[in-house]
């Protein structure tokens, strides 16, 4: 009797836990709750969290009231897994309808045919007046072997930001920058700080980056017209000669300690190395700006181009964007295209600026840019306009389209990386990059990688 | 019966078991042997990844001795350190129940928030470590961004969790019999003596088990280098798990990444069985 009754008791037990998790979905709405159930969807994932996700929450919205055909269902996933999270949602076959990224990826997409090439939705004559209307550096970053896989919706471009109180502390006119590197470089030693114990605790000028600098010294890691990697060339040699120096002066090991003791885990934002006060001058994206206007909108800096070092190129440096890619196997292509067109400004610039101007977005292209709204938007934050201006540069270069790119761009970091820490000599650094990627490219080859 | 109810109540674990370990473990035999990137149909290339990755690959055998040289140190200071500390907190004194817990608290602290609270530890310029050596007048290291501090500092973080084994061990304390101690007593053996022939031979067998547990997990190591250094400073923490995590993930190489993982197995069972091999000779059950 006791027997049952137990018994009884567990089935009961296991009975409402069934229905209590059946029923938990239902009752508490979930990320993707429908607004109008009765058009198609159209899923879109994005990788902005924070203020930055109320904003594309805002353009969603926005796009949703505009039309009557689909609802958009926006999905923040985290930066860093996005692209495998996409790539396992494709090999599940359930993809989302269009997606906004980042990372390194569309040459590899594109060669896996896993993305539309987004010229192929336009009519050509549509398509010829776009690769008027987007800037240069914006159609670099987007096209593979000849079409447009991803659609940039914020470009990133990198300035010099400087403050104007460390340059008078020394005795410098910020009215008048230099107008070489090598000018730059020398103020940037006169205000450099160092505590009793001989530890960093202001720099000058710290510059990083050698896809930023190659361009800026007149080379790059591609030739654009043949379509090949170009990596030994003097010009690159001189770049990655001058980062080395550059850390060399303040002394290797001291730079080390000091940008470690500069940054959060997370990276975030508000501890910004310039801004706290510990660099005088910093080479940074366009976003900052806003993040300044937000956080410290007092605070005195302002911004500039980096100047080219003798025999550089001026206006010149990295970029790289926040793109649109629509997968192959997308349930709603037409309502994804729509969809991008709406934010990108392919369709209504005038009211694609706004998009722009909440989120203190690049655009990429001319209408957008040329928006009464976006050059007011211009006009109240005047540092910005030097980000603005360097989109037309033909100067800025994305790491190459090639199929292996995050493979490259790492060991370019790495070759950097063991250069600026005075490890290896930039020589036997650029000799090791040459090694590895001869090496990957044979092995590409012998596995039957058509690149 | 019986025997059915107990399958239908594990039932869940066993599909999950079968679905998600059992059959991407067999898969992965297969991705081994081709070029596969998730998304496209994988391609045959034979024996190709294994040899490449035996001759052809600086940072499969770069992460393999890292791997190896974090084994062969970190597991022998975890066992000499759990079992002293265990051994200490063994002791008959006042309040030991505290000091249990607070030397048992880190191993429950979540990898990634410990890891993170190391980083600014190690920090160079503004950690806690190096303004203790500072008192001292010595300028400490650059410890996650210079080599190869980088990989010792990871060592040494490795006795933050050591609470875990020393749980164990405590456990294994306390199943020796004290008549032998009180024979040994009677014999005029001292502490040192009793701890020797007493306590450490009937510990061998909680050891041996710590020492394939902690050889097993450190061929796995992985989330603290990926948290602290991603690998660097140049590649000097990039792990064997780290690397293959890299080339899955990162470069989208599953088949190399597989085949990676397989010789990982193989490596894990190798080291795992001259273990079990040698384990005759030196773990003493009593008997």
């Amino acid at each position: 009797m006791a027997d049952e009754s137990s018994s009884r008791g567990l089935w009961l037990g296991l009975a409402v836990i069934l229905v209590v998790a059946v029923a938990v979905p239902w009752i508490v709405p979930g990320p993707g709750q429908r607004h109008y159930p009765h058009r198609k969807v159209v899923r879109f994932w994005h990788v902005w969290t924070g203020d930055w996700e109320k904003v594309v929450d805002g353009i969603c919205d926005q796009f949703n009231e505009s039309q009557t055909e689909y609802e958009v269902i926006p999905l923040s996933v985290p930066g860093d897994e996005a692209d495998s999270k996409f790539l396992i949602a494709v090999a599940g076959d359930n993809p989302p309808d269009c997606m906004a990224q980042w990372q390194d990826v569309i040459p590899n997409w594109a060669e896996s045919k896993l993305v539309v090439p987004l010229d192929t939705l336009m009519a050509p004559d549509e398509w010829e007046h776009q690769q008027k209307s987007i800037f240069p550096a914006a159609l670099r970053i987007g096209m593979y072997k000849g079409h447009l896989y991803g659609l940039t919706v914020g470009m990133n471009v990198y300035g010099l930001y400087y403050r104007p109180d460390y340059f008078r502390e020394a005795g410098l006119d910020p009215d008048h920058l230099p107008g070489t590197l090598e000018g730059l470089s020398a103020w940037a030693a006169k205000m450099d700080k160092v505590d009793a114990n001989g530890n960093l605790i202001r720099v000058g000028f710290l510059p990083w980056g050698m896809r930023n600098f190659a361009p800026i010294f007149g080379g790059g890691f591609f030739d654009w017209a043949k379509g090949s990697l170009n990596l030994d060339t003097p010009e690159n040699m001189r770049a990655l000669e001058w980062l080395t120096d550059q850390h060399e002066r303040l002394g290797f090991d001291k730079v080390v300690r000091f940008e470690a003791s500069q940054h959060t885990a997370s990276g975030g934002q508000g501890d910004w190395p310039f801004m706290t006060g510990a660099m005088a001058m910093d080479l940074d994206g366009q976003w900052r700006v806003q993040e300044v206007k937000r956080l410290a909108p007092d605070f005195d800096y302002r911004t500039a181009p980096i100047p080219p070092p003798a025999g550089g190129r001026s206006n010149a440096g990295f970029c790289n964007g926040n793109f649109m890619v629509i997968p192959t196997s997308a349930h709603d292509v037409a309502g994804a295209w729509a969809f991008i067109k709406f934010w990108s400004g392919l369709v209504n610039p005038q009211r694609a600026a706004s998009f722009y101007t909440s989120g203190g977005w690049l655009p990429m292209n001319r209408e957008v840019r040329d928006a009464p709204l976006y050059q007011d938007y211009i006009r109240q934050n005047p540092q910005f306009k030097t980000f603005v201006d360097l989109l037309e540069s033909p100067n800025l270069y994305p790491i190459p389209p090639v199929p292996y790119q995050v493979y490259l761009s790492d060991r370019i970091d790495r070759m950097e990386e063991s250069a600026c820490i005075g490890s290896v000599s930039p020589r036997q650094a650029m000799d090791r990059l040459l090694l590895e990627m001869k090496r990957e490219l044979r092995l590409r080859k012998e596995y039957g990688y058509v690149d | 019966m019986k025997n059915r109810w107990g399958y239908l109540f594990i039932s869940p674990w066993l599909i999950g078991a079968l679905f998600f370990v059992v059959g991407p473990f067999i898969a992965s035999v297969y991705f081994s042997f081709t070029r596969y990137d998730i998304v496209n149909s994988p391609v045959w290339v034979g024996m190709a990844n294994y040899k490449t990755l035996f001759f052809d690959d600086p940072l499969f055998w770069n992460g393999l001795l890292t791997t190896l040289e974090y084994a062969a140190v970190a597991v022998p200071l975890g066992i000499i350190g759990g079992v002293g500390l265990a051994l200490l907190l063994n002791l008959e004194l006042p309040g030991m129940g505290i000091y249990r817990t607070i030397f048992y608290l880190p191993s429950i602290v979540p990898v990634v928030a410990s890891s993170v609270v190391f980083m600014w530890l190690l920090n160079p310029q503004i950690g806690l470590v190096n303004s203790l050596i500072r008192l001292l007048g010595v300028e400490g290291p650059n410890w996650l961004q210079k080599r190869p501090f980088a990989f010792w500092s990871l060592v040494g973080m490795s006795l933050w969790s050591l609470g875990g084994s020393m749980i164990i061990y405590l456990a294994g304390l306390k199943d020796v019999p004290t008549t032998l101690y009180e024979a040994a007593v009677i014999d005029g053996a001292g502490a040192w003596n009793r701890t020797r022939h007493i306590t450490l031979p009937l510990l061998t067998p909680v050891i041996f088990f710590n020492l394939v547990m902690g050889v097993i997990g450190a061929f796995q190591y992985f989330t603290q280098a990926y948290i602290m250094t991603q690998g660097g400073p140049e590649d000097s923490t990039t792990f064997y798990g780290l690397y293959i995590f890299f080339r899955a993930w990162r470069y989208l190489d599953m088949g190399y990444a597989s085949a990676l993982a397989w010789v990982l197995f193989l490596a894990i069972t190798c080291v795992t069985a001259v273990i079990f091999k040698t384990h005759s000779k030196w773990v003493f059950y009593g008997r």
